[in-house]
């Protein structure tokens, strides 16, 4: 299938992501079907579609969640596909989730500080770590991000939703991350935690990029430099937020019957 | 509903036929050396013995009668587990008096041949006995505890403690044997040639009569629940239910009337094999664990909620325990022990099992 | 998994911060703890040897081998029925390479050579038990470690090369060295006492460190444990060493202590009441295990003859234990741990409400 001049561009292109005819079957249901997608170091991208369009099982594909039934992964030109997911976070691909998956059994503090851990060294370490150690201080950092320094000690599953979502962001920006993949990170914030949170993901560092997938326009078209639009597990647009908004075809499809 | 309920079995038949082809098809070289592996054990079975591979194996009489012994023992674990992996597979319940269902029908049954002298009718009350049990117990707790699989096996580890306890009372620690109906007792004679005398006359082998009924039955029941599954409403329900637990809630109340129903005929057929139990060995105390262990690797090395996995499952353990017996009696267990290992190292839901 | 209660600790590195303060608060806040390590250590004072034999060392050793139970179950949701295999595995060790009654079955190397190389072992059992278990998910975990648990029960019931069948290993002496024979009541008490003391500590330190916590990460949460950056079946892997190792140390000094072990000292019955020691305790808190042994140890011992002296069968005794657990598991499945802690927050509460 693809030639060594092929794998060659593939390497040299320097892609973030890149997606090369990537399917994924669920049985007998296709909800991805020949991807081909490319995303550059710090380019922010949204992926838009209706519900069922495939959008989550992009993101599940790219991080290995799910691996793809067929076709290549690269990330930052190196083939991922058949890595487990823990290689990849390595690697410094993050990810959130839209149904909040966190450790509600433990504090938001010990949530914070698995994640910064996950992606240093002595994950198996016996020892406690210390008060100064570094580590402790960008748990700090983080748990401050998402302003939630006044229930850092309780446990998560007392935490009120909005609260999760918050924790959920801290978590994908825990360690050095290179992508990001945010799954609506908005879904059931506050138009006051909605503001925060553009102003976090406005707020990255440049060289960080990330896809996110997102219903509310406001938040998705502010906060990105490029729209991919999926329909039916297929991509069937690409462009800047303003060509996209201005597309009839799209407009049909979505922007006019609502989102949902 | 309706529709889908009638028509899924025809056509996933219909592509089951298919997929077995297409395996052919696509493993060419697994699919020869099966064929190869399924011919050298015909020969092995049905051609008396050279007279070199006889120097090392033994008579041939004897490995017949292991194999023999391990394939009925395996319908007799198939009888066990089957229930088992049906109430897994539907319930997500890890019933661990399942053993404690199987001595209970034994006993039971041991009572009913005494009162009635009827080897037949006994099997009626044991599966009755053992169905009530199984009622009662999915109706009075586990119902309460729906989705805590955890806590729904510490239960069942609870009460089969209790009750292994209360049949020692009742049935006393020795071991009891239910007696083989007379029309049932003594050999038979198979068409096999186990050896061929210097006279040229060949010897065939006798086998026990009574095993190879209940064999026969076993093969019956694991048929008749097969077609059941697959073939009736109630089956297709079950099935949809095994395999997509969000499809039960559809079902609405008569989800509990379901799971009564598995619960009870798991229960029962764990009850009736306890009276082959009783009839092939004996029934003691110990036997329970003895076939909780037998259920969990069947299930496990077969697949959990699968039928077909169960019946593989149950014959490959049977075969083992039986060939291990006789050829490595210092190990025997380590040899199921071994199939369990590599089953669950290659492929962690079992043979049939699904994720 | 609603069994394990949350384990509610001070946040990391508090305590670390304003140590000199810290001390007198720490002292209250285990006040329990260090009076109940005090009233062990000058236990054999006031106690005769049925009570530092039978009862307390039974309650500390069962109560280490359910600890490494609850350190897999409580800490990282894996139900293992295997701990008390890993146990017997050890103790079956010590008597194949060390002393036992049987000079053809035994090696007799001294006990320095014989419980490293026992601890070894089954360490590498329990740790093959684990890889085995950690790819599947919660419920299988039972049932493969009870097939493997009721495997190892058959083989060394059948086997006598190695185990000596039906009859396995009698007269198995405890150590003798610095001078003490350690097999000797008051030695024996208290080198149980600092094992028990030892591994109690071990998992208490262990579940605030990294490994600890993401050992609860993943009983939490394994895809969102992968989902930043740990290999889950690594970790639950490793947990199963670390457990083994407390385990085992407890099988030698069951050995030890009882100067035989017998297939009956791993039968599916002594897996069993394992898992009742720590679920009856607890799997909030790594104290809940030897609560329950506590329990278990005392029923076990006293219960035939207070069953005949309320006129019922003395052999009903596992009817009892069988229905205690029914109770505990149906009505507090956090097990008496749990139900320390919901009398203590009610009385707590009841406190801050007089006082305002």
């Amino acid at each position: 299938m693809s030639s060594i001049a092929e794998r060659l561009a593939a390497a040299g292109t320097g892609n973030a992501i890149e997606l090369r005819g990537v399917s994924r079957l669920f049985g007998a249901l296709r909800a991805l079907t020949d991807i081909t997608l490319s995303v550059r170091p710090g380019e922010r991208r949204a992926v838009l579609g209706s519900n069922g369009a495939g959008k989550t099982t992009l993101l599940n594909c790219v991080t290995g969640d799910f691996p793809p039934t067929s076709g290549t992964v690269r990330f930052f030109g190196e083939d991922v596909t058949v890595l487990p997911p823990h290689e990849r976070i390595r690697r410094g691909l993050r990810r959130t989730y839209q149904i909040s998956l966190l450790f509600q059994r433990l504090t938001v503090r010990d949530n914070v500080y698995l994640a910064c851990r996950g992606v240093s060294r002595s994950r198996f370490s016996l020892v406690r770590t210390r008060a100064s150690d570094p580590i402790m201080q960008s748990v700090a950092e983080l748990v401050a991000l998402v302003h939630l320094e006044d229930v850092a000690d309780r446990l998560v599953g007392e935490l009120a939703h909005g609260q999760q979502r918050q924790l959920e962001i801290a978590l994908a920006l825990a360690g050095a991350p290179r992508f990001i993949l945010f799954d609506e990170p908005a879904a059931g914030l506050s138009p006051n935690e909605r503001r925060d949170l553009v102003a976090i993901l406005t707020a990255l560092p440049a060289h960080i990029g990330y896809i996110i997938i997102e219903h509310d326009m406001d938040v998705a078209l502010r906060v990105v430099e490029s729209v991919t639009m999926m329909h039916n597990g297929r991509i069937f647009k690409e462009g800047a937020p303003a060509e996209i908004e201005a597309d009839p075809e799209v407009q049909e499809l979505y922007l006019g019957g609502g989102h949902g | 509903m309706t529709t889908i309920f009638d028509n899924e079995p025809r056509t996933e038949a219909a592509t089951r036929g298919d997929a077995f082809g297409r395996w052919i098809g696509s493993h060419p070289v697994w699919a020869l050396v099966i064929a190869v592996a399924v011919i050298f054990a015909l020969w092995l079975v049905l051609a008396p013995w050279p007279a070199g591979l006889e120097q090392v194996f033994g008579k041939k009489l004897i490995f017949i009668n292991a194999l023999f012994n391990g394939i009925t023992l395996g319908g007799l674990y198939f009888l066990v587990a089957t229930g088992f992996t049906l109430i897994f597979g539907l319930m997500r319940n890890v019933n661990l008096a399942h053993g404690s269902l199987y001595l209970f029908g034994g006993y039971m049954g041991y009572e009913a041949t005494q009162w009635t002298g009827s080897w037949l009718f006994s099997y009626v009350i044991a599966f009755l006995s053992c169905a009530v049990v199984g009622i009662a117990m999915q109706f009075f707790i586990f119902r309460r505890m729906e989705g805590q699989d955890l806590r729904q096996t510490l239960v069942t580890l609870g009460l089969s403690i209790v009750f292994s306890d209360l049949m020692v009372w009742v049935w006393g620690g020795n071991a009891i044997q239910i007696d083989t109906p007379d029309y049932l007792d003594g050999p038979v004679v198979t068409p096999i040639v186990v050896a061929v005398r210097s006279s040229g006359e060949t010897v065939f082998l006798y086998y026990p009569a009574v095993r190879l009924v209940i064999f026969a039955a076993a093969v019956v029941i694991g048929v008749g629940m097969w077609l059941a599954l697959n073939r009736t409403r109630v089956g297709v329900m079950i099935r949809a239910g095994v395999d997509d637990r969000d499809m039960l809630s559809v079902l609405g109340y008569r989800v509990q009337l379901l799971f009564v129903a598995v619960f009870a005929f798991g229960a029962g057929l764990a009850g009736m094999a306890g009276i082959v139990g009783g009839t092939f060995q004996s029934l003691s105390l110990g036997e329970d664990s003895h076939f909780l262990l037998a259920s969990l690797v069947v299930v496990i090395v077969g697949g959990m909620g699968s039928i077909p996995g169960a019946a593989i499952g149950a014959l490959i353990i049977g075969l083992s325990e039986q060939i291990g017996t006789v050829y490595f009696q210092n190990y025997s267990t380590v040899l199921s022990f071994l199939i369990m290992v590599i089953v669950l190292a290659l492929r962690p839901q079992g043979l049939l099992g699904r994720r | 998994m609603a069994l394990a209660e949350t384990t509610r600790q001070a946040p990391l590195g508090v305590g670390e911060a304003q140590r000199g303060g810290e001390f007198g608060r720490w002292v209250s806040r285990h006040a329990a703890i260090l009076l109940l390590g005090v009233f062990m250590v000058i236990f054999p004072a006031i106690a005769n040897d049925f009570f530092l034999r039978q009862i307390a060392g039974w309650t500390m050793i069962l109560g280490m081998i359910a600890l490494s139970l609850m350190f897999l179950g409580g800490y990282g949701g894996m139900v293992s029925l295997a701990q008390m295999t890993v146990a017997g595995v050890a103790g079956y060790m010590i008597a194949v390479l060390g002393v036992s009654s049987l000079p053809k079955v035994s090696f007799f190397w001294p006990w320095w050579v014989a419980a490293p190389l026992a601890i070894a072992i089954a360490v590498a059992f329990g740790t093959l038990a684990g890889a085995l278990s950690a790819r599947t998910e919660g419920i299988y975990t039972i049932m493969i470690t009870l097939a493997l648990a009721t495997s190892f029960f058959y083989l060394t019931l059948q086997n006598w090369p190695i185990f000596n069948g039906f009859n396995g290993f009698t007269t198995i002496p405890a150590p003798h060295f610095f001078g003490v024979h350690w097999g000797d009541p008051v030695p024996l008490y208290y080198m149980i006492l600092f094992f028990a003391a030892l591994s109690y500590a071990a998992v208490l330190y262990v579940s605030r460190s990294p490994f600890g916590l993401a050992l609860q990460g993943v009983r939490d949460n394994p895809r969102r444990m992968e989902a930043i950056g740990y290999n889950v079946t690594a970790h639950r892997i490793a947990a199963y060493a670390f457990a083994a190792f407390i385990a085992a140390i407890g099988g030698i000094l069951l050995v030890w202590q009882n100067n035989q072990i017998s297939p009956f000292s791993v039968d599916v019955g002594v897996v069993i009441n394992l898992l009742i020691i720590a679920v009856v305790g607890g799997l909030g808190h790594p104290i809940g295990p030897f609560i329950g042994a506590f329990i278990y140890v005392i029923l076990r011992t006293f219960a035939l003859d207070a069953l005949v002296a309320v006129g019922l069968d003395g052999r009903r005794f596992q009817t009892l234990i069988g229905l205690g657990f029914l109770i505990i598991v149906l009505f507090s499945p956090d097990g008496v741990v749990g139900l320390w802690r919901r009398w203590a927050s009610r009385v707590g509460a009841s406190d801050g409400r007089s006082g305002r």
